[in-house]
């Protein structure tokens, strides 16, 4: 059977793709994407371990569903304020869009 | 004697300052100005028949020590401070003072255009704080009221003053103050150091002192009578050691801080500069009652406190740099000395002729302190060997002291109003400028020279009265002094002439040809009570020596 | 108070005499001196100043004018009779002189007892009351002419009742203390009428000298009447020299309870040893007089006092030192050298006024005051035995020596009134002199003689000026206005130019200009006016005069009569009585061997001859020979009242000058005694009931009497042959200037330079010392630097106080906000605004605490 290190190398590597999209990516669609992804990741460890480790304990399926249900949300959220954005400004890069500096 | 339901004493003080409040709140504009200088004048003039009243109601009872119309009521009973007024024959002679000089000076104010109600109102406090002191038989009512009249004359010079008015009004502000700082620490020590001094003692005073009757032993106590029974009882075998500090050298520090604000107020000779700076700069009114009041509070201070406080540090032997020995005493009537001759001198240098007449009050005030100083002396003799060679030589040099504290008031007063008459109208009181007045102005001319001769001690008029006594006071006691001081007495020729030299005499000066110089009737109304009674009290002085000279004889134990 | 009493009590009557001249000086000063605007040109105002151009002056309105001299008139001859009515009932008093008029009212409380003030009318006052109000009604009467044209005559007659009302007040005072205030007021009086015309800086100066140079002798003075009074506890002239002085105990009462205490050799003055008995003669009386005083109570305080030592200036008794403190007084009041330099000056005043002073009153007031203190001055030495005491060695001296040094002063004057002026310095030098060895008796009776011819001299003196001003005015009737008696123009003759006036000893002569540069461009303001009415012409000046006897006869009879009493006439004069017996009572001195009498016989000789000398040369110059100025020819005294005012007066006195010396013959005078005296000698009867020890009677002698006749005789010969026998013409000099040599006579003229000595001496560095070291060195440097110094100090340590303010305290106040204000804005740049950023930032801290966690817990080496 595949070794369980290996779900969490292939975890670790989409976490840290999803990583590097969020820092180095311009577009915020793109950012969205990335924490998609490192979300994605989140929950094939959550799934990999609970197969692994405790199988006879349901709370590891129970979290990669919550994961899924916030990830929904959070695209249809995020989504919608880069629309929104891109309405008043007229573009989805992050740059230009620096309200918040102190 | 009571007004409405008030002893007259305190309505003498409350009046005049309500009266000084009321004018505060007259208006102050031009068209008003008419009311406001009437209402002062009436004011002051009720409440100078009130103190004329007072003077001769006034009657002296050996059961109350010599003071008369006494009123007591507690005040702040923690610290026993009452409010404790009465007067006797010297308080009755200075009340009767302030009382005819305040309507004379506001009566010469109404030449002031600006702010005339305050500077009405100020006059008015002046007086409410003078009132306060001569009455006041409780040394924190005496200090609040000594410190009380310096703000009203700060800012009549301040505001109303001459040229160089700053420089005086904060020159004589400071000094004043800064001067009475010892007395404020003397006067707290005392009232505490009463209590100290143990029961019996007490007891046995209590049979000859009428000020002790109702006094708890050990209780603080600012009465002036009890203090002037205790705390000269206050010896190292008497309540002993003081916060760890040898009591004498206590007495000793208590005695300069008293010495000094009350020398600054006279003025002592070294003490003297502000006078001639506050005197010169103050409005004509500022002036009168400075040279006229002010300086009496000093004097009387002297006689009321610093006497019966102090009469064992007055005598004990005091070492100048181990050369001679001498006292407290001696040492003023040399300060007093000093303050005649180079009084005399400095007024006899001048060209200002209301610095020459403020140079002539420190030349006349040497000899009340010549005065103080025999009264000191004989008094502290008495006090602690029971006797004194000099105890008729003291009560006329007292008597003498206490009548030129009156006649000084008078003709200096008179004196500052003819140089302010004069001021007001050439605006300049340089001498030099002036030049033959007596053309144009006979009737000032011969108010000028008859006030100049009762500031000389002509013989006939007040001031010789006083002069001669102190002089004959003070001739067995400080006989040295005596014939030195007469050295003043003969510039005092020299300056009084030169100043109607200065005015009068000489060719008219065709510079003031079209100058209204005579003087006005006014200032004729003014001058006319002054001089009336100088010529009274030159020709008949016992209308007042007489009240005085109880007084004072009591103080030194003499039966009258 | 029952007026009546007055009338009624002859006790109380001499109260009165002085009220009337007072009361005159109170209504006209109050009430009856009007003045009316006229312009200064104008001819009633005179010419006693400096043209004030446009502007209206004041002059005395014609009724003010009438009715003050009604005034005046009327209090003054209201003294006179009610002084007579005192004489009247004093000379009735059975035992005249142990009884007197007295009576006395309470004037001040002194402790437990009174000072009294009173009248009293003793033999002493009695010749004054004779003379005194007969003179001044007299010179009252001579000023209504004399100053009939001074625009303010009311005020002159008010300041003349004044002083005629002091002078009476001293004369019938019964203590020191009130004679005092009479003697002060008059220096009052002559300080005013010589300054009379106060727009002349001669006048002025003069009136300023006059003040000063008594006051000098007033306050040392004033020291013997309060020693006296210490150590008697009165000044009452009968208590201190005639009644016998309590008993020592009743005093010791007096002065209570007295103890003697240390404090007494603390006193500078009794270091010398003798507190014991210093302390005793304050108030208490103790020791030496209980000795004296138990041999009976009988002597007086001046005998007392002499047997007392003084409290200071060891070697001398009480009543010696109280002696000299009122001679000197004496010496002032009376111009004696060294204070004589004022009475010539004096002379500024109007004419009156030099009467008033010279004659009536103020001087004789000094000599007064001596003759009545004469016991005190006695008492412990018998000048009739050569025994003096120090009182009367200084009168001796001083006397003398004024007597003569006046003398040689006056040959040298040409000022006719300053010729007077220092005759009378001289003449009261005879008195002082006599007193000094004992001549009580003739020293009173000069007095009276000299105040009668003295007068009438000034009197007189004052017409001729009178009438040479008329003589101005009628040569010069165009210029200036009728001087109405004034001596303006000291200036004009040459010799004139160092007369001393500009010299004036005046302390303040000349205020100085520097420092009172308020408005400098008044340069005219001050003293540089002197010129402006500088007069060509000197009506005082006798050598401009010559020849009135026939314009003025009147005047020149009664001038002759007042000169000829003066220089002592034998026989027909009042002067020749009055000086032969101060010349006997000095020559019995002299005949004993006693020196001060010696001196006094010496130097009264010379005097004497010098006096007779010049009142003849007095009277050459200015009477006969020819008119030497157009001036002189015209003069005259011109008809109607004021003719008439100024001549009666005139009358009458020479009558006095001549009969007073009658009342004091010798009884064994040859004929003459036998006339006037045949009873003893009236005036020395008189005089000597004031005494407790009469003074011996002199036996008559001829050899001073004819010493008398050569000297007064030889004098006016002597005179007369210089100045009388071929009389000066125009424009030549004095012949004394070669007699006596230019240098001599110019000292002499100058005074002996006595007033440019003063000035320099005294005058000039007192004035330095008071600008300067009192005023500018002590207070404004010294005392105010001090202060300053003070006052400097607590501004520095204020200032310091704000810089260490400045530093700490706000520097930690507001150095801490300061700190998070720069942090937070150093730490705002974390803050870029760019989400992935704080992302980045998120990411590294969560590793590093990750880390951080991970190697403290210890979960890294704990994970395989």
């Amino acid at each position: 059977m595949v070794p369980l290190w290996m779900y969490l190398a292939v975890a670790a590597a989409m976490f840290c793709i999803g990583v590097y999209g969020v820092l180095a990516r311009r577009n915020a669609v793109a950012i969205l994407m990335s924490v998609e992804l490192m979300l994605s990741a989140v929950n094939i460890n959550l799934v990999a371990f609970w197969r692994y480790i405790t199988p006879e304990n349901m709370s590891g399926q129970a979290f990669a569903a919550f994961v899924f249900v916030i990830a929904a949300a959070e695209a249809a959220v995020g989504l919608a304020i880069v629309i929104s954005i891109y309405r008043s400004r007229r573009s989805v890069i992050v740059e230009d869009v620096n309200v918040l500096k102190g | 004697m009571t007004i409405i339901g008030i002893d007259v004493l305190t309505f003498l003080i409350a009046a005049s300052a309500v009266g000084g409040a009321a004018l505060v709140l007259l208006p102050g504009t031009a068209q008003y100005r008419t009311l406001v200088r009437y209402t002062a004048l009436t004011i002051s003039t009720v409440i100078a028949g009130i103190s004329i009243a007072v003077f001769f109601a006034y009657t002296g009872s050996t059961n109350t020590g010599g003071f008369g119309m006494e009123v007591n009521v507690p005040w702040f009973p923690v610290l026993g401070v009452n409010w404790h007024v009465g007067i006797d024959g010297i308080s009755a002679a200075m009340v009767l003072l302030t009382g005819i000089l305040t309507p004379l000076a506001i009566l010469i104010s109404f030449e002031i255009e600006e702010r005339v109600n305050f500077h009405m109102a100020l006059i008015l406090f002046f007086a409410a704080g003078s009132y306060g002191v001569f009455v006041a038989m409780d040394l924190m009512i005496f200090f609040l009221f000594y410190e009380l009249t310096l703000v009203p004359m700060y800012f009549l010079i301040d505001q109303w003053g001459g040229p160089n008015r700053k420089y005086a009004s904060t020159k004589f502000f400071i000094y004043s103050l800064g001067g009475s700082l010892g007395m404020l620490l003397a006067v707290q020590l005392i009232g505490w150091s009463v209590s100290q001094v143990p029961a019996e003692v007490v007891e046995t005073l209590r049979a000859t002192t009428p000020a002790l009757a109702n006094y708890a032993a050990g209780s603080p106590s600012f009465s002036i009578g009890v203090i002037n029974a205790l705390w000269p009882a206050l010896t190292t075998q008497v309540g002993g050691l003081f916060l760890g500090i040898d009591v004498n050298a206590v007495k000793g520090l208590a005695f300069l801080g008293f010495f000094i604000a009350f020398a600054i107020k006279v003025p002592v000779w070294p003490f003297h500069t502000w006078l001639p700076d506050a005197h010169s700069e103050a409005p004509t009114a500022g002036s009168m009652l400075l040279a006229g009041v002010m300086l009496k509070l000093g004097a009387y201070g002297f006689l009321r406190l610093v006497i019966p406080f102090f009469p064992d540090v007055w005598v004990s032997d005091i070492s100048i740099l181990g050369a001679f020995t001498t006292n407290f005493a001696t040492i003023l009537a040399f300060l007093a000395m000093l303050g005649v001759v180079l009084g005399a001198f400095s007024a006899f240098g001048q060209n200002d002729i209301k610095r020459l007449v403020a140079y002539s009050s420190v030349n006349h005030m040497g000899f009340v302190a010549m005065g103080i100083a025999v009264a000191a002396l004989t008094y502290g003799q008495m006090y602690m060997s029971g006797g004194s060679a000099f105890v008729q030589d003291a009560i006329l040099a007292t008597n003498g002291a206490v009548m030129q504290m009156f006649n000084h008031g008078l003709s200096s007063a008179g004196m500052f109003l003819l140089a302010g008459a004069i001021y007001h109208k050439t605006h300049t009181r340089d001498m030099t400028q002036y030049g033959g007045f007596w053309v144009k102005a006979p009737i000032y001319g011969g108010i000028f020279v008859f006030t100049s001769m009762a500031s000389l001690g002509l013989p006939g008029l007040n001031g010789f009265v006083s002069e001669f006594l102190v002089v004959r006071g003070s001739w067995t006691v400080f006989t040295t002094l005596t014939i030195i001081s007469m050295i003043g007495l003969l510039f005092t020729g020299g300056y009084i002439l030169k100043g109607i030299r200065g005015v009068l005499q000489g060719p008219f000066n065709m510079h003031w040809k079209d100058y209204k110089l005579e003087i006005e009737v006014r200032e004729v109304i003014a001058i006319a009570p002054l001089m009336a009674l100088m010529l009274i009290t030159g020709i008949a002085p016992n209308w007042i020596l007489s009240v005085i000279n109880a007084t004072v004889s009591l103080m030194m134990g003499v039966q009258v | 108070m029952d007026f009546n009493a007055f009338i009624s009590d002859a006790n109380l009557l001499p109260w009165l005499i002085p009220v009337g001249p007072l009361l005159a000086f109170l209504i006209i000063t109050l009430l009856t001196n009007r003045s009316k605007l006229v312009p200064a040109t104008s001819a009633e105002y005179g010419g006693h100043h400096p043209d004030y151009e446009g502007m209206p002056v004041l002059v005395v309105a014609d009724r003010s004018r009438v009715i003050s001299i009604i005034v005046g008139m009327s209090g003054a001859i209201a003294a006179w009779l009610i002084s007579l009515r005192v004489v009247a009932d004093a000379l009735a008093l059975p035992d005249f002189g142990k009884k007197v008029l007295e009576s006395s009212a309470v004037w001040m409380s002194t402790g437990a007892f009174t000072f009294n003030m009173g009248v009293l009318v003793d033999p002493l006052t009695v010749i004054m009351l004779i003379m005194v109000p007969l003179a001044v009604v007299m010179i009252f009467i001579y000023s209504i002419g004399y100053m009939a044209h001074d625009p303010r005559q009311a005020r002159f007659f008010s300041l003349i009742s004044l002083f005629a009302g002091a002078m009476l007040t001293l004369v019938v005072a019964d203590n020191l203390l009130l004679l005092f205030v009479g003697w002060e007021v008059m220096g009052l009086c002559s300080y005013l009428l010589i300054g009379f015309w106060f727009e002349k800086h001669s006048a002025y100066r003069a009136a300023i000298k006059a003040f000063t140079t008594t006051r000098v002798a007033d306050v040392i003075m004033l020291l013997g009447i309060v020693y006296l009074y210490a150590t008697t506890g009165t000044l009452n002239f009968r208590d201190i020299l005639y009644n016998p002085a309590p008993e020592v105990e009743a005093v010791t009462e007096e002065g209570q309870a007295f103890k003697l205490d240390t404090v007494f050799a603390r006193l500078p003055s009794a270091q010398e040893g003798e507190s014991g008995e210093t302390a005793a003669e304050g108030e208490a009386h103790s020791e030496g007089e209980a000795a004296s005083a138990e041999e009976g109570h009988t002597e007086t305080w001046a005998q007392r006092l002499a047997a007392t030592p003084a409290i200071a200036f060891g070697g001398i008794s009480a009543a010696g030192l109280i002696g000299i403190f009122l001679i000197i007084g004496t010496i002032g009041k009376s111009a004696q050298f060294p204070l004589h330099v004022w009475l010539p000056d004096a002379m500024e005043g109007p004419t009156p006024v030099s009467a008033m002073i010279h004659a009536a009153a103020m001087v004789s007031a000094g000599v007064y005051a001596i003759i009545r203190m004469y016991p005190l001055f006695e008492a412990g030495g018998h000048p009739h035995d050569g025994d003096f005491t120090s009182p009367l060695m200084l009168m001796a001296i001083v006397g003398s020596f004024t007597a003569l040094f006046a003398a040689t002063i006056a040959i040298a004057q040409n000022d006719v009134k300053k010729v007077l002026a220092y005759s009378t310095i001289s003449q009261l030098g005879f008195m002082v002199a006599a007193l000094g060895i004992g001549g009580f008796v003739p020293a009173a009776f000069h007095l009276i003689t000299h105040a009668f011819f003295k007068a009438l001299l000034f009197l007189a003196s004052g017409a001729v000026i009178h009438g040479m001003e008329h003589g101005e005015h009628h040569v010069h009737a165009h210029g200036h206005g009728h001087g109405g008696g004034g001596t303006d123009g000291e200036f004009a003759h040459d010799a004139h130019a160092a007369h001393g006036h500009e010299h004036g000893i005046v302390p303040h002569a000349g205020v100085p200009h520097a420092g009172s540069s308020i408005e400098p461009h008044d340069a005219a303001i001050g003293d540089e006016h002197d010129t402006l009415h500088a007069h060509a012409f000197d009506p005082q000046d006798m050598m401009n005069m010559g020849g009135l006897r026939k314009t003025m006869p009147i005047t020149f009879i009664t001038f002759l009569i007042g000169g000829l009493s003066l220089s002592g006439l034998p026989l027909v004069t009042a002067g020749f009585w009055s000086k032969d017996e101060i010349l006997a009572e000095a020559w019995l001195g002299l005949t004993e061997g006693f020196g001060p009498h010696a001196l006094v016989f010496i130097a009264l000789a010379l005097a004497a001859f010098m006096t007779a000398f010049y009142t003849a040369r007095q009277l050459c110059l200015t009477f006969l020979g020819e008119p030497r100025t157009e001036e002189a020819k015209h003069a005259s005294l011109g008809n109607g009242v004021v003719s008439a005012t100024m001549t009666l007066p005139l009358i009458i006195l020479s009558v006095f000058a001549i009969i007073a010396g009658f009342v004091g013959v010798h009884p064994d005078f040859p004929i003459l005694g036998g006339i006037f005296s045949a009873n003893g000698n009236p005036f020395f009867n008189l005089v000597t009931l004031s005494l407790v020890e009469k003074p011996p009677k002199i036996d008559f002698n001829i050899i001073p009497v004819l010493f008398s006749f050569g000297i007064a005789l030889g004098g006016l010969w002597l005179g007369y042959l210089v100045y009388g026998r071929k009389p000066l013409t125009a424009g030549q000099p004095d012949p004394m200037i070669d007699a006596l040599g230019s240098s001599v006579h110019n000292t002499l003229k100058n005074k002996y330079y006595f007033d440019e000595l003063y000035t320099a001496l005294l005058v000039k560095p007192s004035q330095w010392f008071s600008r300067n070291v009192s005023y500018l060195f002590l207070d404004k440097g010294v005392i105010d630097g001090f202060l300053h110094l003070i006052g400097r100090a607590f501004t520095w340590f204020g200032d310091m106080l704000k810089v260490v303010n400045a530093w700490l305290i706000d520097g930690v106040g507001d150095g801490v906000p300061e700190l998070f204000v720069r942090f937070g804005a150093w730490a705002r740049n974390i803050q870029t605004g760019r989400v992935q950023q704080y992302m980045l930032l998120i990411i590294v801290v969560a590793l590093i605490i990750g880390i951080v966690f991970a190697v403290s817990t210890g979960t890294l080496q704990a994970s395989p």
